[in-house]
């Protein structure tokens, strides 16, 4: 029996495209050409304003993206990411615009709430033994209840450029001879590198491939797999903060209700990156490109003419593709 | 409590649902106590109903789904843009009420048939098919309506007896309708063919594969259901809210998943129990109409409900573990 | 054999229900090869477990290099220096070969993983056993013996001075198994302790310097291998001598016509150009080696999976299989090796399994007639005396053979003439096996035809009528009982292999 679920795992001889990352390298050619087909197809695109723009749009999916990459390896998923960040985002607004508290405290509270739901939701999944799906499901609802209960159903704007605690937006976007400079990029860029680390050349990110791969073989190779495990989600809900402050520094106001679906953008760019639902494939490079794939269809096709609704149509068809591809290139290789 | 358990009477019901029933009346109790009274008349159990109406529907369709191992995460969208779409023929191309009804099932069926072909015929984990046509049938729904939100016609208006549906003066037609399709959807389950091979194969797939089954076809059969299910849903969504805007239902997802998970159906596949669908979303829809008589934040039936779907699982899983 | 390394005794451990374990004893010296044998569940597994940890025992001592010990975990065992080479590969598909062998102990630098080191580490292992794995290699990719040398490599850089391992030939061939030895060999010279659990008679007569016999979770005794005759161990195991005598003669009635005719089967690497014929009343078994292509011939010719070329014929005329379901529409009925996997869905019920394969008889219209489906339940448990308190049991809730007999009933219900048996004892305690050999016989008598694919080669004299035998997915003979001997039939399964 052994014999064959291996088999079915084998992958290919090692081509020049999986040598750069295989799926990856892929999607970044398709990035590459979508942007230059908008280019080509539209002055407007081309402008400057736009590439800041897209940057703008991407960073609160790229930092979920990234978060979720973890549970994602693990052979989870976190689905409470989206609204989570609305919550994290509409609790430190609130303290910040009611309670008169610096923006860095604000700040820092946002990015706690978040590693505490990320707690919440390892406990559940490694040491509940929900199943992940389920459970995130339900902190989900809960963060979206929670966030709207806290704030009392209004909108919360955090400070604006050129209010006092405005400095905040400057993190990821500052102003200089009357252009705007998208540093959150580097931010980003930044952030990548050290999670692309902690994946591949530490403990943790190894263990975390390593429960995908197999938990009970893990357990029985002496890891304290519980611990990984819920790490893989506070390392998710710590991320998730991140991008509330991301999503607060870049949107004028948060509103309580919204970030259902945002999850989806960010586990769908993990995915197109080359992330298996099934645990253990992919890394967060892959979900960054991932990521830019969906941000560039977000913002792109309004200027080829295409309203942005088009957008999430194509979106669904190019989710369903690159699952398709990676089910048709396992198919192969398992000689099918 | 063993004892209780193997009672033949409650074994027959099934334990589970003997204490869901417990908790829908000690809710109804208490919201009544807590009111005052005013829970206790028929407006509030009403207005509870038109929850339940569109939300049973919902759950019952993702039943089917859940009940195959799968899961369908466009549900909320899918109703949004069946309720979109019908409006919007009814409203601006002028088409008859009973053809934009079933214009609303008939896309509602071809989500369906998109999200069974793919799952079953093409191996796409539901999850990702779910996330796709979740988009998909927002877009869509936005591009046909060109981003306007559509109004369905009050009861005085022309068509507007479709919502003779859901209430005839203060006859809930809706519950009529929503239980007799649960009924029909529990014989489906329980005594059909179809509804053997759905719990079968979400059990374990290959095995009934390997029994001669066209498992394809059935795993299909099962979004299909739950293609209409959503359909019918939107139908009842519009009698209780009117007016429909593109881009959202998400939220009700959780809700429908929740309480079809509430009332013990397994996400593992193969477990399922149409009677305690309709009791969780009971038990969803009082919660939301009694938090709203308490006046307090509606927010809370969610966080309320989140928490009892996370208790009602981990029982499970406890229970699991110490049979083993 | 040197001195005494590690001694259990009067190890005891119950389960809810099952008194596992009945004051087992075990001796384990250093530089010495010691067999422990039994049938299955007769609680070799779970003395292990007791051992490493994993099973808390209720009494007993263990004494380790001189000193009583008590692990709580495999991580303490393997601390220690006892560890465990499991009989089921545990191994993370998607990392490497090192990334494998130092998991749960990695070298590191600062926070950095040093995987160059445990690059060079792994090689060091492998030089020391003289073999040639590359450490930088996704694990997924190597084949399944390469594998097991890693967990090997695995056992041996824990600084083991006692290794247990469990079945470890079940997955190999015979050119890797001799590989094992020549480790296990090396390893003996070194001093350490081995503890190898198989059911391959022959294998223990090689490898081994002491046999330790359990049956039913109690200790039976300790033999020295070399002073005892394999008649003698299995009459420990056994208790009884319940191996009938083989048949001798093809008991398919002359003139038996063929039902069954495949012609020049091949379906990918490991069916290549298989034939055979199969008559009415016949019980045809396959034999060969693990990994030699039958359950996979198996599979393609019921449609499990696709065939690349090749002919197949029911009662004279050809016939396209494409998926279980043609091959069903055609009377074929197939009993898979895995049954919790491929034949029975655990969470329904005797009566739903027995009629899944034939709903269609039980339906008037889309509805099942549950108490048709209930009566004819219940005539399959009465004539195969299935045991169970009533058909609407969870077939999860049976035993081995019982659940056997369901998928049995399963496809008798559908009315198959030909049925394949895919190792259809496995996992069944020895009474159990008896009735399913005695099922299968009364089976050919009325008439049904029957593929017995099987590894135990006195099941294979047993059972079959002729016997067809495979080597690294190609037939590699065929013999009639009357000529067949475990020679003949090991030779032919061997041919290949050099």
């Amino acid at each position: 029996m052994a014999n064959k679920s291996v088999s079915k795992k084998a992958g290919t001889n090692k081509s020049f495209i999986d040598r750069m990352g295989g799926q990856q390298f892929i999607v970044l050619i398709i990035v590459i050409v979508m942007f230059i087909f908008f280019s080509a197809m539209s002055p407007g695109f081309r402008k400057y304003t736009t590439v800041v723009s897209i940057l703008d749009y991407s960073y609160y999916i790229a930092l979920m993206a990234i978060g979720v990459t973890f549970p994602l390896l693990t052979g989870g998923v976190d689905l409470s990411i989206g609204t989570g960040l609305i919550c994290y985002s509409l609790i430190g607004g609130l303290l910040v615009r009611q309670h008169g508290m610096p923006v860095a405290v604000g700040m820092l509270v946002t990015i706690l709430i978040g590693l505490i739901f990320g707690v919440i939701n390892g406990c559940l999944v490694a040491l509940m033994d929900l199943p992940p799906f389920l459970a995130t499901l339900c902190t989900c609802m809960i963060t979206r209840g929670f966030g709207a209960f806290v704030v009392g159903g209004y909108g919360i704007p955090w400070p604006a450029a050129g209010q006092e605690g405005g400095w905040f937006r400057s993190i990821f976007k500052i102003q200089m001879g009357g252009q705007n400079i998208p540093i959150g990029f580097l931010w980003i860029i930044l952030l990548v590198v050290i999670m692309s680390f902690v994946l591949n050349h530490t403990k943790m990110g190894r263990y975390t491939r390593a429960i995908g791969s197999n938990k009970e073989a893990t357990r029985l190779s002496g890891v304290n797999v519980k611990f990984y495990h819920v790490m893989a989600y506070v390392i998710c809900g710590l991320f998730a903060g991140l991008a509330a402050i991301a999503y607060s520094a870049i949107f004028a106001t948060v509103q309580p209700g919204s970030g259902a679906g945002f999850e989806m953008d960010a586990i769908g760019g993990a995915i197109v990156g080359g992330v298996s639902m099934s645990g253990a494939v992919g890394n967060v490079t892959g979900t960054l490109i991932g990521v830019f794939v969906i941000c560039l269809l977000k913002t792109g096709l309004p200027f080829i003419g295409l309203t942005a609704n088009w957008q999430q149509i194509i979106t669904g068809f190019v989710l369903i593709i690159a699952v398709l591809i990676d089910i048709f290139k396992r198919k192969k290789e398992s000689g099918q | 409590m063993e004892s209780i358990k193997q009672n033949p009477l409650v074994k027959k019901v099934g334990f589970n649902r003997i204490v869901l029933c417990i908790v829908l009346l000690l809710m109804y109790g208490l919201f009544c106590a807590l009111t005052g009274g005013d829970f206790f008349g028929a407006r509030r159990i009403l207005s509870a109903l038109n929850y339940a109406y569109f939300l049973g529907f919902l759950s019952l369709a993702v039943t089917f789904v859940i009940a195959t191992g799968g899961i369908d995460f466009s549900i909320g969208p899918v109703m949004f843009c069946c309720a979109l779409m019908a409006g919007f023929c009814f409203t601006m191309y002028g088409m008859p009420m009973p053809a934009a009804l079933l214009i609303s099932l008939v896309v509602g069926l071809a989500f369906g048939i998109f999200n069974g072909y793919l799952v079953a015929y093409w191996d796409v984990p539901s999850f990702i098919t779910s996330m796709a046509s979740m988009n998909i049938a927002k877009g869509l729904a936005s591009v046909f309506t060109k981003t306007q939100s559509v109004s369905w016609p009050q009861s005085t208006q022309e068509g507007g007896w479709f919502r003779k549906l859901v209430t005839i003066e203060d006859i809930p037609m809706g519950l009529i309708i929503l239980l007799a399709i649960a009924v029909i959807c529990a014989i489906v389950l329980n005594q059909t063919k179809m509804g053997r091979y759905i719990l079968s194969l979400g059990s374990n797939k290959e095995a009934v594969r390997l029994s001669g089954v066209n498992v394809k076809k059935w795993e299909m059969s099962a979004y299909i259901v739950c293609g209409l299910l959503v359909g019918i849903a939107a139908i009842f969504f519009v009698g209780a809210y009117s007016t429909v805007q593109p881009g959202y239902g998400d939220q009700y997802n959780n809700e429908a998943i929740a309480g079809c998970v509430m009332g013990g159906t397994s996400m593992a596949g193969g477990l399922a129990s149409i009677s305690g669908t309709i009791i969780g979303v009971f038990i969803i829809s009082l919660l939301q109409e009694g938090i709203m008589a308490l006046g307090l934040d509606k927010n809370l039936q969610l966080i309320i409900t989140g928490i009892i779907v996370i208790v009602a699982v981990f029982a499970d899983v406890v229970a699991r573990r110490r049979k083993n | 054999m040197g001195e005494v390394i590690l001694t259990m005794k009067g190890i005891d451990k119950s389960f809810p229900g099952v008194h596992a374990l009945d004051h087992v004893d075990l001796e384990v010296r250093k530089g010495e090869v010691h067999a422990l044998m039994g049938e299955n569940g007769a609680g070799k597994s779970t003395l292990m477990k007791v051992l490493t940890g994993i099973y808390k025992k209720d009494s007993g001592t263990i004494t380790y290099e001189g000193k009583e010990v008590e692990f709580h975990n495999t991580r303490e065992a393997q601390d220690a220096g006892v560890v465990i080479v499991h009989q089921e590969l545990n191994m993370l598909g998607h990392l490497t070969v090192a990334q494998n062998i130092f998991i749960g102990r990695e070298f590191k630098k600062g926070i950095r993983i040093d995987d160059k080191k445990m690059n060079e580490e792994a090689r060091k292992l492998f030089d020391r056993m003289h073999i040639d794995i590359d450490p930088t290699e996704t694990m997924s990719k190597l084949t399944v013996g390469k594998q097991q040398m890693c967990e090997i490599a695995k056992a041996i850089s824990h600084e083991a001075k006692v290794i247990i391992f469990d079945e470890p030939s079940a997955a190999l061939t015979e050119a890797e198994i001799e590989e094992l030895f020549k480790i296990i060999r090396d390893l003996r010279a070194q001093g350490m302790g081995i503890v190898y659990i198989s059911h391959r008679m022959d294998e223990i007569k090689v490898i081994t310097d002491r046999v330790t016999v359990m049956r039913d979770g109690s200790y039976v005794g300790t033999l020295i291998t070399k002073d005892c005759t394999k008649d003698d161990i299995i009459n420990m195991m056994v208790g009884r001598v319940i191996y009938e005598d083989p048949k001798t003669k093809n008991m398919t009635p002359p003139g038996a016509p063929v039902v069954l005719k495949v012609d020049h089967l091949n379906a990918g690497k490991m069916v290549q150009d298989v034939s055979f014929e199969l008559h009415k009343g016949e019980v045809l078994g396959f034999s060969g080696l693990m990994g030699a292509g039958r359950t996979e011939t198996m599979r393609a010719l019921f449609g499990a999976d696709p065939i690349d070329s090749g002919d197949i014929y029911v009662n004279g005329q050809k016939v396209t299989i494409k998926s279980p379901q043609d091959a069903v529409k055609h009377g074929i009925g197939y009993l898979s090796e895995d049954r919790k996997r491929y034949g029975i869905v655990v969470q329904k019920s005797v009566a739903e399994n027995t009629t899944m394969a034939d709903l269609d008889e039980f339906s008037n219209g889309p509805f099942i007639n549950k108490k048709k489906e209930k009566e004819v339940a219940e005539k399959f448990v009465d004539s195969l005396a299935t045991k169970t308190p009533s058909v609407d049991q969870l077939v999860v809730n049976l035993s081995g053979g019982n659940q056997q007999k369901v998928v049995i009933a399963k496809w008798l219900t559908r009315n198959c003439d030909i049925l394949i048996f895919d190792e259809p004892t496995r996992g069944i305690d020895v009474g159990a096996k008896n009735e399913i050999y005695k099922l299968m016989n009364q089976l050919a008598a009325e008439g049904k035809a029957i593929i017995m694919v099987s590894s135990e080669m006195t099941e294979i004299l047993r059972m079959s009528d002729r016997i067809v035998v495979m080597c690294e997915g190609k037939k590699t003979g065929e013999l009639d009982i009357s000529e067949a001997t475990q020679e003949n039939i090991m030779n032919m399964a061997t041919r290949e292999i050099s």
